[in-house]
């Protein structure tokens, strides 16, 4: 009866290939990553246009109220209007797009309706940050950006002087800078595989629960589903602090950064 | 060491590979509650700080999930 609302069984790790563009192929996640984007967009445009300054429509005001809430945890952790205003943006759009595929991921009929390509069963829709791909597009995205306003603002020596804080006639200087550019590649590695282990690791937890559960598996799988729901909230609000406070830790002078605010959450 | 059933090996998997994480989270909250029993008015700093340290721990949990699903 739920049995094509629930998984039918845990998707692979690669996602699989709709068709052909040229020699790129689209995959199922991809489609459903331009589903979110859309909807994402559409919400946003929609609220914008909507937006007075005494908001009449329900949508214009909750838009705003998300987006003050998380400008006030920018402006937290930056410590500084300007910076924040800045940044904010793409901060942003990062904790949105990741949300709202986090969740997507959960709504019924996502992984579970399937269709047949060249012989094979394939699923039409999978949840983007499901896909090792996506994430570590963001990831690159986010740590790019990181590393190109540490240069403008700090200039190059600043941004060498990070890595070898130290007197530079010690050796002691050299390995510990060595040891930082290794972790800088580490946290691309992280920050990525994060998100990604993370919510396909939830949906892998959600089609096994519903397989153990048998019959049942309706009732079994919905305190889970409160517990994805939860870890989706967690993991985006984590990857836009960490975006943040990496920004933070990496433009600001290396004698300033006791007064950084967020600099803690980004010691992973 | 012929032959290991591979259930068992994933049974252990996910036994030793919770206890870590367990371990994080209960410190977490142990030092939550202790910080908010002493300054109760930062208590929403507080919390948020404790949700970044659970989300970086609970991914130590999600690896282990991903290792036993996708094997």
């Amino acid at each position: 009866m739920l049995a094509p609302f629930l998984l039918a069984e845990t998707q692979p790790l690669a996602p699989q290939t709709l068709f052909k563009l040229g020699p790129l192929p689209f995959t199922n996640s991809m489609l459903f990553g331009l589903v979110g984007a859309v909807f994402v967009l559409g919400l946003f445009g929609l609220a914008a246009k909507a937006s007075r300054l005494w908001p009449k429509s329900r949508l214009a005001f909750n838009v705003e109220t998300l987006v003050d809430l998380v400008y006030g945890l920018m402006l937290d952790s930056f410590g500084d209007r300007k910076k924040a205003a800045k940044h904010f943006p793409l901060l942003f759009t990062l904790f949105v797009f990741i949300l709202i595929n986090n969740l997507s991921g959960l709504l019924p009929g996502v992984d579970s309706i399937t269709l047949t390509v060249a012989g094979a069963k394939i699923s039409l829709f999978r949840s983007w940050t499901t896909d090792l791909n996506a994430t570590i597009a963001m990831a690159v995205i986010s740590l790019a950006t990181v590393h190109y306003y540490a240069l403008k603002d700090i200039g190059a020596k600043g941004y060498l002087r990070h890595f070898f804080a130290d007197s530079l006639k010690n050796p002691m200087t050299y390995f510990i800078g060595v040891n930082e550019l290794f972790g800088e590649v580490l946290r691309l590695v992280t920050l990525s595989l994060r998100l990604f282990g993370v919510i396909y690791g939830g949906e892998a937890l959600l089609s096994a629960i519903a397989s153990l559960a048998g019959n049942f598996g309706w009732a079994a799988t919905l305190p889970i589903m409160f517990l994805e729901i939860f870890v989706s909230l967690v993991q985006a609000y984590l990857f836009m602090m960490l975006t943040a406070s990496y920004i933070v830790m990496s433009t600001t002078h290396a004698g300033s950064e006791s007064h950084s605010g967020a600099a803690t959450a980004g010691s992973s | 060491m012929n032959h290991v059933d591979p259930a068992f090996i994933k049974g252990l998997t996910i036994g030793l590979g919770a206890i870590g994480p367990a371990v994080g989270v209960g410190l977490i909250g142990s030092s939550v509650v202790g910080a908010v029993g002493r300054n109760p008015e930062i208590q929403g700093k507080i919390l948020s700080t404790a949700f970044i340290m659970i989300g970086l721990v609970d991914a130590v949990f999600a690896f282990v999930l991903l290792i036993l699903f996708t094997t």
